[in-house]
């Protein structure tokens, strides 16, 4: 199996694919944070995907691809921490990690070739659902990389923002918010242990802790006073963000979702916000939760009278915890707002009669 | 719902062992117009044409059927999911959990139920709730919805799915195959299927 071959398919893959946001603007703007970073000779061979998936995640093959996860878009708050994340991963791309790794490991490749034979011979469905499985797992290896690795790469990527115009004390920070995170969706589920394996960009590397002092000593103090970009960043991600804040709320991680609308709001608290607030409370459902869902609903309408499915989550709320005048009320406002919304007629039927007719 | 994204644990050591293995349990054969009850429950439905049982199940309460396979064109039922349990067996109780059935979700909130089960048991992030609307199923009062998502493997697909509460307990059937080609070939099929639901009680 070539690499190269298999890579140069992966991204024939990635253009058409239903995965990627195809937004010009948003693409060439994050490669505009990392060539920012890295500096323009360097970021020339680098083609940027955004994907949309709500993992917290970044990556970049050896042929010059990075994607950039949509749940990574999320949780940065300036350009800065962003560039602190792909500068990482473009480290790794530097030293050629992937591919030193890839040579180490190409033994243990020995398998799927193996493998392919077994499932050819075999007719069953079942068995080269396996030897798929075996391929992911296998090249799942080959991308992880050793925690040496990643502290070079942390390193690598420290000294490009120390030579850009960004902040680099903002690498810190990203663990530093990724660790409050993670402890507070454990806190949530009620585990004594945060696991903080369980994220795709974490798995492999150094503890957070000390990925966070090392980051912070290595940082020039004197860049310390650097704009971050924060401002930049919000408005370039403005037209993405109620999007991928509504695909981190619906992923039932109690949470991971409050810590990251609590981290949007300290840039002041919006319609939006307070909309993905009352959605993740109402999702959750204990009877306290739909209190609240209705109060952070409400702060939403305060803002933005127009906001249709604020109106709708606070007509649910009201009906299940049994003020159904108020919550009928809500309903009607939001058919009146949004009259050919998706589920509509359903909304309709709830409605009393007399109300409909008219 | 398709196992097309199972992420299996398997060490290397051991996979070429489990390649050799035959496979435990066979597809069944569900004959056109033969009742049958489905999910381990008292929902029953009498294909208008053969299906194939597919032999793992994602829940305690579940079933799922297919055409030509669970990639290309997957019927699962879900025969009663009581109070307080999530539509599909969790991988991970307490790291993974899922939302779920309660005795107060509303009709109208089945399709979100079903929109972030889906969401957090494959981790993905494009799913969109097309139409919700009412239409009676099993006798009783009950929800129509239709949406599409792109799974990790980039294929998107389209879904529809009838729904009912009766005597709290959460009665569904769903149906998802590639938007392109697979799902309109299949959909009257799964129509029919759908209508010729019942539950053996209410006879």
């Amino acid at each position: 199996m070539g690499l190269w071959r298999e890579l140069d398919e992966d991204e024939r893959v990635l253009t058409t694919s239903d995965l990627v946001i195809h937004d010009e603007a948003l693409t060439a703007y994050v490669a505009k944070v990392l060539c920012d970073t890295v500096g323009a000779d360097r970021c020339k061979a680098t083609r940027v995907y955004i994907i949309r998936e709500p993992a917290i995640n970044a990556s970049m093959a050896p042929n010059g691809t990075m994607r950039v996860f949509s749940g990574l878009l999320l949780r940065m708050r300036s350009e800065a921490e962003l560039g602190a994340v792909l500068g990482h991963e473009f480290g790794h791309f530097e030293r050629r990690h992937t591919l030193n790794h890839f040579k180490a490991r190409r033994s243990g490749t020995d398998i799927l070739a193996w493998a392919s034979v077994l499932a050819s011979i075999s007719t069953s469905s079942s068995i080269q659902r396996s030897n798929q499985n075996i391929q992911l797992q296998v090249y799942g290896d080959l991308y992880r990389f050793g925690r040496n690795q990643e502290r070079e790469a942390d390193i690598l990527g420290l000294s490009y923002l120390n030579q850009s115009r960004l902040r680099p004390q903002a690498a810190s920070q990203v663990w530093q918010n990724q660790m409050a995170e993670i402890e507070a969706s454990a806190r949530v589920k009620g585990l004594s242990k945060p696991n903080f394996s369980t994220i795709a960009f974490t798995a492999s590397h150094p503890p957070e802790a000390e990925r966070a002092v090392y980051l912070a000593d290595l940082a020039q103090p004197d860049a310390a006073n650097r704009d971050d970009g924060a401002e930049r960043y919000r408005a370039a991600l403005m037209p993405w963000m109620p999007l991928f804040l509504a695909d981190q709320i619906k992923l039932n991680d109690f949470g991971a979702s409050e810590y990251v609308i609590q981290s949007l709001a300290q840039g002041g608290w919006s319609a939006q916000l307070w909309l993905a607030r009352g959605e993740l409370y109402r999702g959750r459902g204990n009877p306290r939760d739909l209190v609240l869902a209705a109060e952070f609903y409400t702060h939403a309408l305060e803002m933005d009278a127009g906001l249709a499915d604020a109106y709708r989550g606070l007509g649910l709320s009201r009906l299940k915890t049994g003020q159904r005048s108020e919550g009928l009320e809500a309903l009607r406002k939001y058919l009146q707002l949004k009259p050919d919304a998706s589920d509509a007629s359903m909304i309709r039927m709830m409605l009393p009669k007399e109300v409909t007719s008219h | 719902m398709t196992f097309a994204r199972c992420k299996f644990a398997f060490g290397l050591a051991v996979a070429p062992a489990l390649l050799i293995a035959a496979p435990a349990a066979a597809h069944k054969l569900r004959q056109g117009g033969v009742a049958v009850p489905v999910a381990a429950s008292t929902l029953t439905v009498t294909p208008s044409r053969d299906w194939n049982q597919l032999s793992g199940t994602i829940g305690k309460n579940t079933e799922s059927w297919t055409l030509d396979g669970g990639q290309l064109n997957d019927v699962t039922f879900y025969g009663g999911i009581p109070a307080g349990k999530p539509l599909v067996k969790e991988r991970n109780k307490k790291h993974q959990p899922l939302p779920k059935f309660t005795r107060e979700t509303l009709l109208i909130e089945v399709p979100e139920l079903l929109e972030r089960t889906y969401r957090t048991y494959k981790e993905l992030a494009a799913f969109r709730l097309l139409s919700t609307d009412p239409a009676p199923f099993l006798g009783t009062e009950g929800v129509i919805f239709r949406y599409e998502f792109t799974d990790k493997d980039e294929l998107t697909r389209t879904g529809e799915a009838r729904a009912a509460i009766v005597a709290g307990k959460l009665y569904m059937i769903t149906f998802d195959a590639p938007r392109l080609n697979f799902y309109a070939r299949s959909a009257a099929d799964f129509h029919a299927l759908a209508d010729s639901a019942r539950l053996q009680s209410l006879r």
